[in-house]
């Protein structure tokens, strides 16, 4: 449905936001897009929206050259850009009517999506306000019922969230997962948990490069596991000795807590992902120490945002 | 053309839904009725040609405050995105918002109809020429806000609009004397009064004269349709700007 390749784009002639990012997006898919604040995002939406121009590459729509034929790509994109750029002055439904219209949205037509995106936005309450007297939450609400009142193939959604309460945060999350079901949407964010709760895949972009690509399993599997964390009972220097003996020697093995209670180890098993668990729990009970617990601890997407996004710029930085 | 009126309804709407349409129309009318109705009293004579010199005075104060925030504002608050992000051509939204402000001038102008009318009554009017010259104040005043409209597009802050409009709009007023004081001036290997009399074709104020005297030319209606296609086009320049810088 989307397609970037070797997309560039430069502001000045001389630096580029966006050094040659390519990906795919397929029907129906919820994408995530992560990066920190100046990796590009903002710029790649806004060339996929037909807002900019790109200064190099190609980037189609339903298959249409995002230049070439903005304007038939525009017809199926609804887009909500960072900040919720809305006329104030306007009352909610005027506002509606007019960028269904401007979308060619027409007619009886026109009534009928409205009343659509009101109730899948929740906005009854407030359709004979005016914008400007509305809180946050519910101008951020209005900007994603503009974005898909014409009901668009694809959304994009920069920082939907941005600025919200937790509470309104978790409705326009279950908004976008309910979206969804019937567009492809990509959203940016900062908000980590937001793309695990919503996203079927997550594209990571840094200084204008793509870092990383794919879903949330498949990420967090390419990182080192995390450490394994024993809380045991015995001498420490026995059971350091012993499980150096099973794990191997180099293996670093932090250890805390007081000496008589349940310390606890964390062992870093560095690449190795084979599965040690139960050699360790055999060895802790057979020399009659006690094992409180016994956990791989897991690794989450801000690991791997932290590894992605730090390594390019430490490459940059080296550069 | 649908989509040329969408964007003329919303600014249209948002002329009316806030006090700008309601402030600007009430000191317009202010002005001009006031001062008419002075000559009137004054004069004791049926004329409208003190009201249509005053016009073009008063159209350079009032109409960049009209046309200042037409791009400024959209600048500013981000809704510029959004706009260029629609499904519309940059030129269909441009004369949108063009038409929007004639549409609400020619309500004003249509209103400052109770002073020929007034003095109607008093006395015997010339209705073709008021008729003809309305039409000139029309014209004039779409010159105006091309120019006026050109300088909202290149900042964000409306206050710089106004001024780089009122200088604009004023130095074109001033254009007709600076343009007679150039003749006989400059020597033959300058140009001589070649330059005199470009300088002179510039004065958008020149051809309202023309029209107002009751002849309408068709090079009249050139003049103005190219000065505003010029201002409109580099508006248009700046906005397809807008969108390889960001």
């Amino acid at each position: 449905m989307i397609n970037v390749d070797q997309l560039k784009k430069s502001y000045d002639g001389i630096s580029y936001a966006l050094k040659g990012v390519s990906f795919e997006v397929a029907q129906g898919e919820v994408i995530g897009f992560l990066g920190p604040n100046g990796a590009g995002k903002s710029t790649t939406m806004k060339i996929l929206t037909g807002f900019l121009l790109p200064s190099a590459g190609v980037a189609t729509i339903d298959g249409l050259d995002v230049v070439r034929r903005s304007l038939e790509v525009r017809r199926r994109i609804g887009y909500l850009p960072e900040s919720t750029p809305l006329y104030h002055e306007m009352r909610v439904d005027d506002y509606l009517r007019f960028a269904g219209r401007i979308r060619g949205v027409a007619g009886r037509g026109l009534t009928a999506a409205v009343s659509r995106v009101v109730s899948l936005c929740g906005l009854e309450r407030v359709t004979g306000k005016n914008i400007i007297e509305l809180s946050k939450g519910y101008k951020q609400r209005v900007g994603l019922a503009q974005a898909m009142i014409h009901h668009p193939k694809v959304l994009i959604l920069d920082e939907p969230t941005s600025g919200l309460d937790p509470n309104q945060i978790v409705e326009v999350r279950r908004l976008v997962r309910q979206l969804g079901e019937e567009h492809t949407v990509m959203l940016s964010t900062h908000i980590l948990q937001e793309v695990e709760a919503s996203c079927s895949r997550i594209i990571i972009i840094s200084l204008g490069e793509l870092v990383a690509d794919g879903s949330l399993d498949q990420l967090v599997g390419e990182l080192e596991p995390g450490a394994l964390v024993a809380r045991v009972k015995g001498p420490r220097d026995t059971v350091l000795s012993q499980m150096r003996q099973l794990l191997g020697e180099e293996v670093p093995i932090e250890v805390d807590g007081d000496t008589g209670a349940f310390e606890t180890y964390r062992i870093h098993l560095n690449g190795n992902k084979e599965y040690v668990e139960d050699g360790l729990a055999h060895l802790i009970i057979k020399n009659g120490w006690s094992l409180a617990s016994l956990v791989r601890e897991r690794r989450t997407l801000e690991d791997v945002f932290h590894s992605k996004t730090l390594r390019a710029q430490q490459e940059a930085g080296h550069a | 053309m649908r989509n040329i009126w969408t964007i003329c309804r919303r600014e249209l709407r948002s002329y009316f839904f806030s006090p700008i349409a309601y402030v600007f129309g009430l000191l317009f009318l202010g002005i001009t009725c006031w001062y008419g109705s002075q000559l009137l009293r004054h004069e004791g004579q049926a004329s409208m040609v003190e009201f249509f010199r005053l016009l073009p005075q008063v159209f350079i104060g009032f109409l960049p405050a009209l046309t200042m925030r037409l791009w400024a504002e959209e600048r500013k608050t981000g809704t510029l995105e959004l706009l260029l992000t629609f499904p519309v051509s940059i030129p269909q939204i441009i004369a949108g918002k063009f038409f929007a402000a004639m549409v609400y001038l020619a309500l004003l102008l249509i209103l400052t109809l109770a002073l020929p009318v007034t003095m109607a009554w008093h006395g015997k009017l010339d209705w073709y020429s008021v008729s003809v010259t309305y039409f000139a104040s029309l014209l004039l005043a779409a010159a105006y806000v091309s120019v006026g409209m050109f300088w909202s597009s290149i900042t964000r802050d409306q206050i710089i609009a106004f001024l780089l409009a009122l200088v604009t709009l004023f130095a074109l007023f001033k254009t007709g004397e600076f343009g007679q004081s150039l003749i006989g001036l400059l020597p033959e290997w300058l140009g001589g009064d070649r330059i005199a009399l470009f300088v002179l074709a510039l004065s958008p104020q020149r051809y309202f004269d023309s029209i107002a005297r009751g002849v309408v030319d068709t090079g009249d209606l050139v003049f103005y349709l190219c000065f505003c296609a010029f201002f409109l086009h580099a508006n248009a320049l700046v906005l397809y700007g807008k969108r390889v810088k960001g």
